[in-house]
């Protein structure tokens, strides 16, 4: 802040002076404050002026000492004594302020100005000052104290005391400091020699002595030293760094310190107030003789990651003759500098030196291949699981790291399939794995092997509601299979078994259901479509839902629909309420996974599909629930209602999820015709979602397009690329179909392998055309990746009714002998 | 610088159940009611050494680190108990005190 007092006052009111220099001494300013008082002395002798002119002296004669300017403090001083009246303030500090500027002249001259009274009571703290000094050399001091005041005395029993210190009279010395009184300057004197009484240095003892000696005590540097006498490790290095270089030295030297130890001392003391990595990395290898090879090399690995310029010389310092050691320290070290490139380097160093001991290092190669997982992308760390199980092939948690991955990462139902396979090959009982399997079985409808996993669960995992539900859904199949059989009288047993399964109670309730549907079809058509109307109301608590579920059962049991639903209450007006509808989202999802044609659920959802379409334009449903309501339409592939409600919900609420249903309805789920304007909308709409860091969408969407550029059947590619022989094999069965027809059945194929794994297909083909060619050469042949398109492309153009020209035999003919195609239908 | 084989007082050939009761031991010694951060310690070093594939992996994966200060435990260790300073180191240490140094620094006045 810019002081304000003026430099020159001529001309100025003597009132208006005085009011400045009362304010500028007020506000400590009493430099300022000394201008004008002087100024204003000039022009009156007034005592007050004296006075505060005296007193601003003072003031910055103190505030100089404070800054270590002992110089300036005593001509300050000097300045305050001209013009203060006795008597005169701060002499104890004047004389300490001469000695510290090295005027003893002055000193002693004052100080034989002072009685033993003054210095004794007045001064105590100057006196135990000038006893420390006559203690430390300075006993020439003595000749101008006053030769009667205690500190002469006392002086005498300190010089007493410290003799017999030197003379190993301990009893002696304790003798002359008890005659020490408490208020002698010679005090902290006493409690520091005490520490010495012991005869082995005691810690907590010396710490407590030691600490009774005040902060401005000049036996405080002493008793410093001492405490570092008595400490080791860190506590001693901190307090020694407090030390003067001399007392430090004194110090080293008493605990028998080597010059290393001394010579680190000092090296520390030189930069304490600034040490880099650098620094302290290359002090760390300097004195790695006292830290030992080992904690240096640890710390410099630690400071490298701050310090990645040390590299060259750690490794010139630390480098072994372990190869493989080095390789990975090296990978570690890599890792540390988040260099995973250099890391995976180093760490294939590592598995090529301990390959050469294999199989004796297989364990720590499947290691080191796990740990490199973790600092590569998400598909290498897979390739690097798959390679650890070649050395380790009985770790679990790389089998349910790749299940995971071909799960949800990069979905592949065949590799899903082999691993999980694999897996359960190594542990039959786990239950994550069982889980899983149970699962897949029952997602491929294969409910009897689910059923069996399921079981095999629960032996394990009693509690298991995954396993419970599949349980349970195998025994309705079942049951719906007696009913459709006629087995009536195993009907009850079979539901009985359901029952006996803790599930939730709404589902529990579908057996009443079949009972119903089983009365009715077997004894009492009457009282079965009573009980069958009964379980639905109890099941359902809206006419669609009744109606829907009723569809369902009818169709899963061959049962005639009309007499059923015509008890049914009218759906016609009926508006689904919002739980309403997540209770038919909750249907689907149950039928979706008891159900292996989805043309019974479309069949049964276009029975409801005017009110359902209806609810959706009129209620107004949470965005959460028309997420479920359409993540279940794009499971099942309703296309057309996904596109009713993503039209609806996009226009509301203009998300990229909205964004992303519509276009996959539109698109019928086949990204191989996107747009060019469609993909640019989709990549701007990914780039939306993960500044709103919905990662599930962009993960959907980016996974959407990038099927767009990968055709799962790669039809393109075999259409156009002529190096691969089997690829031609294709191209010549079906290459002459125009791409309008192969693009149909591309798609539909698509849509097909949504629904069944490619292991399902080729179960279905062996069933389906065994009669026709050996099975065994079948199997075989479905060996080749490239006959099972051949032999997809053929049945779905047979489902879809498209004659492609190519027999079934001519598939097999060409695979087999290698003979050219014949009839070409479209040209 | 303290190694898990350390923490727990076991070598490092011991075996899996040797190693468990190290650690059960030391548990009963340090429960986490008493010293949490021992406890942790002792938890951490019983998860890096509890079976083949955990010691693997430490030995394979574990970059000991040193804290700077660590180091001067090592350096300043002291070996044998001490005895109180000589008289003459103490006498030597009175004299060395800086005295003007001490004088600016150490003497504040007070009388003012």
């Amino acid at each position: 802040m810019k002081k304000t007092a003026p430099k020159s006052s001529a001309g100025k009111p003597e009132y208006s002076l005085e009011q400045n220099a009362l304010d500028q001494f007020a506000t400590a300013h009493y430099k300022e404050a000394t201008d004008l008082y002087k100024d204003l002395l000039k022009r009156s002798d007034n005592p007050f002026y004296r006075q505060q002119l005296a007193q601003c002296y003072l003031q910055r004669a103190l505030a100089m000492s404070t800054k270590s300017m002992p110089k300036e403090a005593v001509v300050l001083w000097e300045n305050y004594a001209e013009w203060a009246k006795p008597p005169l303030a701060a002499i104890d500090s004047y004389i300490v302020w001469l000695l510290a500027s090295k005027n003893p002249k002055k000193a002693y001259a004052r100080l034989e100005q002072l009685t033993a009274q003054q210095l004794d009571e007045n001064f105590l703290e100057l006196a135990t000052w000038l006893g420390f000094l006559l203690l430390s050399g300075h006993q020439e001091i003595a000749g101008h104290l006053p030769q009667d005041s205690a500190l002469i005395r006392h002086f005498g029993l300190a010089q007493e005391a410290l003799k017999a210190y030197q003379n190993h009279n301990l009893t002696g010395m304790d003798d002359a400091l008890k005659q020490l009184p408490f208020r002698s300057a010679f005090r902290d004197l006493r409690s520091l020699l005490k520490t010495q009484l012991t005869d082995a240095v005691s810690m907590e003892q010396t710490q407590t002595l030691l600490s009774k000696i005040p902060q401005h005590s000049p036996y405080r540097p002493v008793a410093d030293a001492l405490l570092a006498y008595t400490q080791d490790g860190l506590a001693f290095v901190e307090t020694a760094l407090k030390l003067d270089h001399n007392q430090r030295r004194i110090i080293a030297q008493a605990k028998g310190l080597s010059n290393l130890q001394t010579e680190l001392l000092d090296n520390l003391s030189s930069h304490k107030d600034r040490q880099t990595d650098k620094l302290r990395f290359n002090l760390a290898i300097q004195y790695q003789a006292l830290f030992g090879t080992a904690a240096a090399q640890s710390f410099c690995q630690a400071t490298l990651a701050d310090y990645p310029a040390g590299r060259k010389d750690y490794l010139k310092n630390f480098a072994q003759n372990d190869i493989f050691e080095n390789n990975r320290i090296q990978a570690l070290l890599c890792e540390q500098n988040r260099n995973g490139y250099d890391a995976i380097f180093f760490w294939r160093q590592c598995i090529k030196i301990l390959s050469a001991k294999s199989p004796e290092h297989n364990q720590k190669i499947a290691l080191i291949l796990r740990h490199m997982s973790a600092i590569v992308p998400s598909d290498e760390a897979i390739e690097l699981i798959i390679e650890s199980l070649d050395y380790d092939a009985k770790n679990r948690n790389s089998y349910l790291k790749i299940l995971v991955f071909y799960d949800q990462e990069q979905p592949d139902t065949a590799e899903y399939e082999r691993w999980l396979a694999l897996g359960m090959q190594h542990f039959p009982k786990d239950i994550e794995l069982l889980a899983r399997a149970a699962k897949s079985a029952s997602d491929k409808k294969a409910f009897k092997k689910a059923a069996t996993y399921a079981q095999e669960l629960l032996n394990i995992d009693p509690v298991n509601s995954l396993a419970k539900q599949l349980l349970f859904n195998s025994h309705l199949a079942h049951t719906r299979k007696l009913i459709k059989t006629k087995k009536f009288h195993l009907v009850d047993k079979e539901i009985h078994s359901a029952e006996q399964i803790m599930v939730d109670k709404n589902l529990r309730r579908l057996t009443d259901l079949l009972r119903g549907f089983s009365v009715w079809a077997n004894e009492n058509p009457k009282q079965g479509l009573q009980l069958i109307g009964d379980a639905l109301q109890k099941l359902n608590d809206d006419p669609i839902n009744i109606q829907f579920q009723a569809i369902l059962e009818a169709a899963l049991l061959n049962a005639p629909l009309a007499s059923i639903t015509k008890s049914l209450p009218p759906i016609k007006n009926h508006l689904l309420s919002t739980a309403q509808l997540a209770r038919l989202i909750n249907l689907i999802k149950q039928y979706n996974e008891q159900i292996s044609e989805s043309q019974i659920l479309f069949d049964a959802l276009e029975k409801i599909k005017a009110p359902l379409k209806k609810s959706l334009q009129k209620q107004d449903y949470s965005e959460d629930l028309l997420l479920d309501w359409c993540r279940v339409l794009e499971t099942i592939g309703h296309f057309e209602l996904l596109k009713h409600t993503a039209k609806l919900a996009q226009a509301k609420w203009q998300k990229p999820i909205w964004l992303y249903f519509l276009v996959y309805a539109e698109n019928l789920g086949n990204p191989t015709q996107l747009g060019i304007k469609t993909l640019f909308k989709l990549e701007d709409a990914i780039e939306e979602a993960r500044e709103e860091h919905d990662h599930k969408t962009v993960m959907l969407i980016s996974r959407f397009i990038n099927s767009h550029y990968q055709n799962p059947f790669d039809f393109d590619d075999e259409y156009h690329d002529d190096k691969d022989e089997e690829l031609n094999i294709f191209n010549e069965l079906f290459g002459h179909l125009p791409d309008s027809v192969a693009q149909r059945i591309a798609q539909k194929i698509q849509t097909m392998t949504k629904k069944n794994s490619p292991e399902q297909f080729v179960s279905n083909s062996i069933q389906k055309y065994h009669h026709r060619v050996d099975q065994k050469k079948l199997i075989k042949l479905f060996n080749n990746p490239e006959f099972l398109s051949a032999i997809a492309f053929f049945s779905v153009a047979d489902d879809l009714q498209i004659d492609v020209g190519v027999s079934f035999e001519d598939i097999i003919d060409r695979f087999e002998n290698n003979s050219p195609q014949l009839s070409f239908p479209f040209f | 610088m303290t190694s898990p084989y350390q923490i727990l007082g076991v070598s490092e050939q011991s075996a899996d159940a040797e190693i468990k009761l190290a650690y059960l031991q030391k548990v009963k010694d340090y429960p986490p009611d008493h010293d949490q951060q021992r406890f942790q310690q002792i938890q951490q070093a019983y998860e890096a050494i509890k079976d083949n594939d955990s010691r693997l992996q430490t030995a394979l994966f574990n970059l000991p680190t040193v804290e700077f200060n660590d180091l001067f435990n090592l350096a300043f260790k002291q070996q044998s108990r001490l005895q109180p300073i000589s008289a003459d180191n103490f006498l030597k240490l009175l004299k060395a005190v800086p005295i003007e140094k001490s004088l600016l620094t150490a003497f504040l006045p007070t009388g003012s």
